[in-house]
């Protein structure tokens, strides 16, 4: 099963934070998605990886956390008891407490756009395409072709020096 | 009960984004991006933070819902809109017929084209020129100064130029952070090899992207841009055919760019010679190139000529009249260009036709039928001198906030005060309406249909999507029912009776060469919109303009010899530092719209002044703190942050929230601009009360009124 998730090209955010506004909107107020600045030099959006082995499913001690068919991990809002044990075990930490409900929230790719055949909000707001929504596999091979292209090309320059003979 | 999505542009800065209000029976539910929509400026329905957030200022909870009237400052009593047109009218008339100049108007750039033509026209049948709107403050270097070099004061490409071009000069301008869904076409760019050359005082955002950063200090424009022609000229890198066949004047450029070496443009700017020479020869090889503007380069004593200074580089270069090249000043408003088109301008009738033409004014004469002032009017910043030589004693001000967005702002809330009369048309209240006579309430962008023009000359039509609250109305009905009040109220284009907004379309189509074409069924039909100009119904529109000829009287461009000016105000002992404005992603103009929605001032909550390490370790002063800035004109209190994203002896501070007390109304000779980006200004470290004591003073950027009763 090809599994799509949120993928960041960093070196294209401009730290506008329209995903995060986008995220807000879509999920009654809570941003699941946060843009961090680094340096003062680059920003970076970070968001639920919705990680292969993913240590939030495994910790959950009510099965609150389970995979849809897309692959990504959402929470069933039913089955949680607010416990934090996602939050601790998170690598990123990105499981948060509603301070209301006082269960917990996370990123579900936006499963109500998904359904209509939409990407998530944040991605598609991304004014400079630094989100992208895929297939991991797909990406590290369109990244791999660019590269190729390019390196054809300044080879194909350097040969076209040496034939004049600089 | 429908849930329909309806088509919109969105209300923010000058990109002209298009995106989809989800309403039932006209109330809000959501927006969704216009993915599906070919062709527009924003390429997948992309939006930016502001643009994610439009429902939320429309649904803020002090909107303007009846008419006021004023019993003393800030007081407001409810009347109804039959008193309130009734007195607005007989007062205007009252004042023309004493003297048409004592009234100054004020269009917007906030609002439709059909708006902005129906102030314009209601100035001009009372018998005055004096109409004006903000673009004065932000591009009215671009008009004068792009009319003098290539006949016309518009962008001269388009976004699609940009993402085409080889090498892209960013001036004067936070592209990712003031135009976020405009920045992606330079990141298109770059990613197929084009080269981004950025000059700012600041390291910006827009900087992070840079191949070359030039850095150079606030108001040395000139000094830069100067630089960059002479390594062109000397290392002969110009496009000589496109020099001599299409443009005049390159030797006196020859002359006056002699001097400006790269040492010595180095001693002036601070930016290292070797990245001058670097930048020139980057610019001027490069096949294909684009230079973009915005406020930094505008807000000027010397806008003016920094203008025609860029269009000679790009001129000189032959980057003109060719697809992915151009000129490209970014517009910070959705509707700066289209307000300037339909002549809320006190010099110039639709269609850029000057008053003083008396030709021009003839056929509007007859086209209104009515007698015309052939005297050009008065500026914002004019008018606001004006009150005190007794000269101007009415304002109409339409969706504008002088007193936080016009410079000096501490002289303009005196004026206010000595005005006699003031109505203010707008959809919140702002610290301008506080000194109303009579408030108008206005339905907001999305709740009125209406076309507007983008900063790439595209005109682009939004339909109502959402129902306006209480008794607001569009803009376009007030105007047309105080026309008509007024005693226009003659059939056609003589007077003022519109039964909808596409009605003064047609009568802008009647008279506005470059709108010919640009039929309200053509624009409700193509949602992409068409670029002018478009001379008849059949034409689709101008993508690049100049492929011929240029729009000067001989056809040719014209390019600018100017020596080097620097900011009228410069640092001394008693005033150290150096000034300068800027702006955040997430706030818009004066925040009238931004401040009040949550998602916004969440993430951008308060302003904060940028200020080097080194300076700030003299001072004493730390990230967060509070400090006082002040200049010859005012004082403001503000927290700093630490940067080295400015140069030593810089201080940025953001405008949004009122920091033009500061700032300096000098104004430029020509294109009227005050110099808002530089002055001189001093620096201490105070206390948190005292900074409350401080801001106290200053008007309160969104102000509660009061609504008594009788």
């Amino acid at each position: 099963m090809a599994r799509k998730t949120i993928f960041i090209d960093f070196s294209k955010c401009i730290e506008c934070r329209a995903c995060e506004v986008a995220c807000e909107r879509e999920h009654n107020g809570m941003s699941f998605i946060n843009v961090f600045e680094w340096q003062e030099m680059a920003a970076m959006a970070l968001n639920c990886r919705h990680c292969e082995k993913a240590p939030c499913v495994e910790v959950c001690p009510t099965n609150a956390l389970y995979r849809d068919d897309d692959g990504a991990v959402i929470l069933a809002p039913q089955k949680c008891i607010g416990c934090l044990m996602c939050g601790i075990v998170c690598p990123f930490g990105i499981p948060e407490l509603d301070l209301i409900n006082k269960i917990m929230g996370k990123c579900d790719l936006c499963a109500h756009r998904r359904k209509e055949g939409k990407e998530p909000a944040c991605v598609a707001t991304c004014p400079t395409d630094a989100l992208i929504y895929g297939d991991f596999d797909e990406i590290q091979r369109e990244r791999r072709e660019k590269f190729t292209e390019k390196a054809i090309e300044v080879a194909k320059k350097a040969e076209k020096i040496s034939l004049l003979g600089v | 009960m429908a849930e329909k999505l309806i088509p919109v542009v969105c209300p923010y800065c000058g990109v002209g984004c298009r995106l989809y209000i989800r309403a039932v029976d006209g109330y809000p539910v959501n927006i969704e991006y216009a993915e599906d929509l070919e062709g527009i400026s924003n390429e997948n329905g992309k939006l930016c933070p502001k643009g994610n957030a439009v429902l939320e200022y429309i649904l803020a909870k002090d909107r303007l819902k009846k008419p006021l009237k004023a019993k003393e400052q800030g007081k407001f009593v409810e009347i109804s809109w039959s008193e309130a047109i009734k007195e607005v009218a007989e007062r205007l008339k009252a004042y023309a017929k004493d003297d048409p100049n004592q009234l100054m108007f004020f269009g917007s750039a906030r609002t439709f084209n059909e708006p902005n033509y129906l102030i314009q026209k209601l100035a001009r049948m009372l018998g005055t020129n004096n109409v004006d709107h903000c673009a004065r403050l932000c591009h009215a270097p671009t008009v004068s100064g792009l009319k003098q070099v290539f006949g016309a004061g518009a962008m001269t490409n388009t976004y699609k130029d940009i993402e085409e071009a080889d090498v892209i000069f960013i001036i004067g301008h936070n592209y990712a952070e003031t135009h976020p869904v405009g920045f992606r076409y330079v990141l298109k760019a770059k990613e197929r090899g084009a080269k981004v050359i950025v000059a700012d005082p600041r390291f910006t955002r827009t900087a992070w992207f840079a191949d070359i950063f030039l850095q150079h200090y606030p108001g040395t424009d000139i000094a830069l841009i100067n630089g960059l022609i002479h390594v062109i000229i000397k290392e002969k890198l110009y496009d000589a055919k496109f020099v001599r066949e299409r443009c005049v004047g390159f030797d006196e450029v020859v002359k006056a760019v002699e001097k400006f070496t790269p040492e010595y443009v180095e001693k002036i700017t601070g930016v290292p010679a070797e990245l001058i020479v670097e930048a020139a020869r980057t610019f001027a090889t490069a096949g294909k190139g684009v230079i973009t503007w915005a406020m930094g380069l505008t807000q000027h004593t010397h806008g003016h000529d920094n203008v025609r200074l860029l269009g000679t580089l790009s001129a000189i270069c032959g980057y003109q009249g060719r697809e992915g090249c151009g000129c490209a000043p970014m517009r910070g408003q959705n509707n700066v260009q289209g307000a300037c088109d339909m002549a809320a301008l006190p010099n110039v009738f639709p269609g850029y036709q000057a008053v003083t033409d008396p030709e021009k004014r003839k056929f509007f004469e007859e086209f209104w039928g009515v007698e015309l002032s052939g005297e050009v009017g008065l500026t914002v910043i004019e008018a606001a001198h004006a009150i005190d030589k007794g000269k101007v004693k009415a304002y109409y001000v339409m969706g504008e906030n002088p007193v936080i967005s016009d410079a000096n702002a501490n002289h303009v809330i005196k004026a206010l005060q000595k005005l006699e009369f003031m109505v203010v048309q707008d959809i919140v209240p702002t610290p301008t309406l506080e000194f109303a006579d009579i408030v108008l309430p206005a339905a907001a962008l999305l709740e009125n249909e209406g076309s507007l023009t983008n900063t790439e000359r595209r005109v682009q039509w939004s339909f109502a999507a959402v129902k306006p609250p209480g008794e607001a109305r569009p803009d376009w009905w007030i105007l047309s029912e105080v026309g008509k009040a007024v005693g226009f109220d003659r059939d056609g284009s003589k007077g003022f009776r519109y039964n909808e907004a596409a009605d003064v379309l047609r009568e802008i189509n009647a008279c506005t060469p470059q709108y010919r074409g640009i039929t309200p069924e053509r624009l409700k039909a193509n949602l992409a919109g068409i670029h002018w100009p478009c001379p008849s119904e059949d034409h689709p529109g101008t993508r690049v303009l100049y492929k011929e000829r240029f729009l000067t009287p001989d056809g040719k461009a014209h390019l600018a010899a100017v020596d080097y000016r620097g900011p009228v105000e410069l640092p001394d002992e008693e005033y150290p530092f150096i000034l300068t404005t800027m702006r955040y992603v997430g706030h818009y103009h004066t925040i009238t719209m931004t401040g009040r929605s949550e998602a916004l001032v969440k993430r951008w909550p308060e302003p904060l002044a940028e200020i080097h390490p080194d300076d700030a370790a003299k001072l004493g002063i730390k990230t967060g703190d509070w400090i006082k800035i002040e200049t010859r004109r005012g004082v403001y209190a503000i927290k700093a942050r630490v940067t080295r994203a400015v140069k030593k002896g810089v201080i940025a501070v953001p405008w949004h929230w009122g920091a033009n007390v500061l700032t300096n109304d000098a104004l430029d000779p020509v294109a009227k601009i005050p110099e808002t980006k530089a002055c001189a200004c001093r620096v201490t470290k105070i206390s948190e009360k005292e900074a409350c004591e401080i801001m106290k003073k200053l008007p309160n950027p969104i102000p509660q009124i009061e609504i008594v009763k009788g």
